[in-house]
């Protein structure tokens, strides 16, 4: 359990790297914190409401405590597994294979 | 619903800066969907009450500085859980933070994408390491942002320029907050990694020798 921080850095640089994968023509998503999300999505001009951002969010959600906070006990209540955050992983790589980011 | 509500970071501080959060501490029984996860840090009172005799650093920075601002039962629960337990953790936590700068600045090697969040990473590993140092070696805590620059001649040297290109990736990470770190700033940063290893290499070692 030592790691568990170290851990979930590592998968929010895993989503972030698919998001970013292709480049975005403004600005790269720099972080799962609600405030960077929110800067990504309006300067990038995407629909909030697209698959893409709600599944960016729901990743945040799951990592939330790692995106805006710098300590990592948290209560036991707001845990996930990894194997969630690894499907939200896999469903975003699927939503942007062979897609131009500038149609979201 | 017993609920308590605490200020505590650079706002009990009074370290204020246009990139300054708020940093709220939220006490409650059980899961609560009216607090919002982004603005508060949220424990069970059984799990502040673990963290506290595990003497672990965030229990000692509430100790020392958190501020009650609500209290539905005019109790502070901090307050009465005393002084946290001996922070025993120092030279492993410490070893952690190192391993994340090491996971960052591979990353940064290996890919073209998100590196404004690993100069973030390293800016967290940075900032953690000097912290947990602080209170387990030096027992002088210090929890601000800056407590690399503040460790006496054990502070982290580098130019000052790097130094803010790593803060401000941090600050866009977290608050989506400030002026995009260019690719020449992402270079300039990543330059000094070296100097950064070496400080903290420095300080682990010193940590497992004072936890020997």
């Amino acid at each position: 359990m030592q790691h568990e921080f170290n851990n979930r850095i590592a998968a929010q640089r895993a989503i972030l790297k698919i998001v970013n994968g292709n480049g975005w023509e403004a600005e790269d998503l720099f972080g799962l914190s609600h405030k960077a999300i929110e800067r990504w999505v309006s300067i990038n001009r995407l629909d909030p409401n697209s698959a893409l951002v709600n599944l960016v969010k729901e990743a945040a959600q799951k990592l939330f405590f790692l995106a805006n906070k710098s300590q990592e006990q948290i209560t036991s209540e707001y845990e996930r597994t990894s194997s969630e955050v690894s499907a939200i992983r896999d469903a975003l790589a699927a939503e942007l294979a062979g897609v131009n980011p500038s149609h979201f | 619903m017993r609920t308590h509500i605490y200020a505590f970071g650079s706002i009990c501080r009074g370290d204020v800066s246009p990139g300054s959060d708020v940093d709220l501490l939220a006490l409650v029984e059980e899961y609560e969907p009216r607090f919002d996860p982004d603005t508060y840090s949220i424990y069970s009172y059984k799990r502040i009450g673990e963290i506290w005799e595990e003497g672990n650093p965030f229990a000692w920075h509430l100790s020392l500085e958190a501020k009650l601002i609500f209290s539905s039962d005019n109790f502070d629960p901090l307050k009465l859980l005393g002084t946290p337990g001996p922070y025993r953790n120092c030279a492993r936590d410490c070893d952690k933070f190192r391993s994340l700068f090491f996971d960052a600045r591979k990353s940064l090697e290996r890919a073209h994408t998100s590196k404004i969040f690993d100069l973030s990473t390293v800016f967290l590993g940075i900032r953690n390491l000097a912290t947990c140092f602080s209170l387990g070696v030096l027992r002088q805590p210090d929890f601000s942002r800056h407590s690399a620059l503040r460790l006496g001649e054990r502070s982290l040297s580098i130019p000052r320029q790097s130094y803010e290109v790593l803060e401000r990736s941090r600050i866009l990470c977290t608050r989506g907050y400030g002026a995009k770190v260019s690719d020449e700033e992402v270079e300039l940063a990543s330059a000094n990694f070296s100097l950064i290893e070496q400080w903290m290499t420095t300080l682990v070692q010193e940590a497992q020798h004072h936890a020997a």
